[in-house]
């Protein structure tokens, strides 16, 4: 019997096939855009590739790209790093002290299941139409997450490793800061990566809604004005910083959890 | 599995701890109600006290005013275009999904694609959506529809990828053909993992949903918390967040059921 196992290798070199499947993609939206109807608000992908590269010199609004990106990094950055500030504690005092289990998880349990993006109007009328209320945003979209992935971290860690620990003397600061930290760690990193999405979808919204530059201000404006060009360029670098983002993250945890991912 | 385990966790844990944490709880609504409605450390409008936001709630299911809509109106205007979304992108993602993480073939076509279109975020969609449909439920609905499609074909991938190959080969054994292998042995142990991909695109399907109807919409929760905002009725943008919790809530509740329907042999890990 001729085995078609799946897992066999095909004679065909993986780079042929992406080829001919990135060519068909752009072939197929190059034939779209070719026809009058919708050809006149979709232009072609080689007019979005030539604008995106030419957004780097030519300023979109106010600013060229690199200015927008960096808009939109910052206020991410801002509050992204808010929200890790609050969720890694929180997950952990949760996570290792009842009382404090008691006294958060009931309110933590109010806030975890509204949607990110619902925040918006509330941080608009907390917090002005202006940078503060994208921070608030950000951080609320990703504190939720990160809180959570520490909390089971830390609580999951392996009994045996605690067991270990409290057997050769250590008190509770030590199994707490050498054992329960280092074991909940691989967990918190996977919460600090799932929420960096989050977070970067965030900024979009926040942008989109009210903004002068940025990434989703690029997009909305785009809109607004009927520019499909300047949308699908705005997508493009929407699309590439956060690939580019998500991979270094995924190069830190290679690097930093080393010792876990040899375990596996 | 961990489902389990914070099951047994949380049910050990709530008798235990119950007193404080209801205590914890009361003091949130309490602590509320003291900065809001008894001190007035905030103006009514920028953060009203939890009764005014309750009788929002309450009002707004048979009252229209001032956004032209009761409460179930917008909840099934949201509900309508979220399920119609990703009943879409569930109904082409999975098998997409299945026939990638089946075929090699497939899998090396399509993934570049999906590669190119994956990073970016479902809410970064909406603007090409309004272009191309205008402000309508169609546009809405496309914004759904590929925030759904990408979670299901990733999730569906890897599932049947992730197959056992030793399951695979029994199959072969008793001479199952190759279509008999996928639907009898592949798909199943990837069920688990195809609903982690639904569930994923559920939130982020009601979540994207709201942004877009924030941005364009006459009708649904987003435009109603949104259009509060506008005429400065912070209760009722309370009320419209506690529903949009609420109601997303009952989706992941409802798919959680159907998992537990659908998904065999889920505690023999």
């Amino acid at each position: 019997m001729k085995s078609k196992n799946p897992l066999l290798k095909s004679k065909i070199e993986p780079w042929v096939y992406g080829t001919i499947s990135v060519a068909i993609f752009l072939f197929i939206w190059y034939l779209v855009s070719l026809s009058d109807r919708i050809g006149t608000f979709f232009p072609n992908p080689f007019i979005v590739i030539k604008q995106f590269f030419l957004s780097f010199t030519n300023k979109i609004g106010r600013d060229t790209m690199p200015v927008h990106i960096l808009y939109s990094l910052r206020r991410v950055g801002t509050g992204y790093l808010l929200g890790v500030l609050i969720g890694i504690p929180l997950g952990l005092i949760m996570a290792c002290s009842k009382l404090g289990r008691a006294i958060f998880m009931p309110c933590f349990s109010i806030v975890r299941p509204i949607p990110g993006l619902a925040w918006i109007p509330l941080a608009i009328i907390w917090f002005g139409l202006g940078e503060k209320s994208k921070y608030f945003l950000i951080c609320m979209t990703a504190l939720v997450g990160i809180t959570i992935q520490t909390y089971y971290g830390a609580l999951f860690v392996d009994k045996t490793l605690i067991g270990a620990g409290k057997m050769l003397g250590a008190n509770k600061v030590q199994l707490f800061f050498n054992v329960i930290i280092p074991g909940a760690f691989p967990n918190i990193f996977a919460g600090l990566q799932g929420s960096f999405a989050g977070a970067w979808c965030a900024v979009i919204a926040a942008e989109m809604i009210r903004s002068d530059q940025g990434t989703g201000w690029i997009i909305f404006n785009g809109m607004n004005y009927a520019n499909t060009a300047q949308v699908l360029v705005g997508m493009l670098a929407i699309g590439l910083v956060g690939f580019i983002i998500a991979e270094l993250l995924k190069a830190l945890e290679r690097r930093l959890c080393r010792w876990n991912i040899q375990g596996k | 599995m961990l489902a389990d385990k914070m099951e047994v966790h949380f049910v050990k844990e709530k008798k235990k701890y119950f007193i404080i944490s209801l205590c914890s709880l009361l003091s949130f609504f309490v602590i509320w109600y003291l900065v809001t409605a008894v001190f007035r450390l905030f103006p009514p409008q920028g953060f009203p006290d939890p009764v005014t936001v309750f009788k929002a709630l309450i009002r707004k299911f048979y009252v229209k005013a001032p956004d032209g809509g009761t409460m179930l109106q917008h909840v099934w205007a949201s509900l309508k275009l979220a399920l119609y979304g990703f009943a879409l992108g569930a109904v082409i993602g999975i098998p997409v999904g299945i026939v990638m993480g089946w075929s090699k073939k497939a899998d090396m076509l399509i993934t570049p694609i999906f590669h190119f279109l994956r990073p970016i975020p479902p809410i970064a969609w909406i603007p090409l959506m309004l272009i191309f449909f205008g402000i309508g439920q169609t546009a809405k609905a496309a914004v759904i529809f590929v925030s759904t499609v990408t979670n299901c074909i990733l999730n569906a991938s890897i599932g049947i990828r992730q197959t056992k190959d030793v399951h695979l080969w029994v199959a072969q054994t008793f001479g199952a053909s190759r279509l008999y292998m996928l639907f009898h042995v592949a798909i199943p142990s990837a069920l688990p993992l195809i609903f982690a991909g639904l569930n994923l695109s559920m939130n982020l399907a009601w979540m994207s949903l709201v942004a877009a109807e924030m941005l364009a919409a006459t009708k649904g929760l987003g435009y109603l918390i949104q259009y509060s905002r506008m005429m400065a009725r912070t209760d009722l943008v309370i009320a419209g967040m506690i529903m949009i919790t609420l109601v997303g809530a009952i989706l992941n509740k409802l798919l959680g059921m159907l998992e537990a329907a659908v998904v065999k042999g889920r505690h023999m890990q």
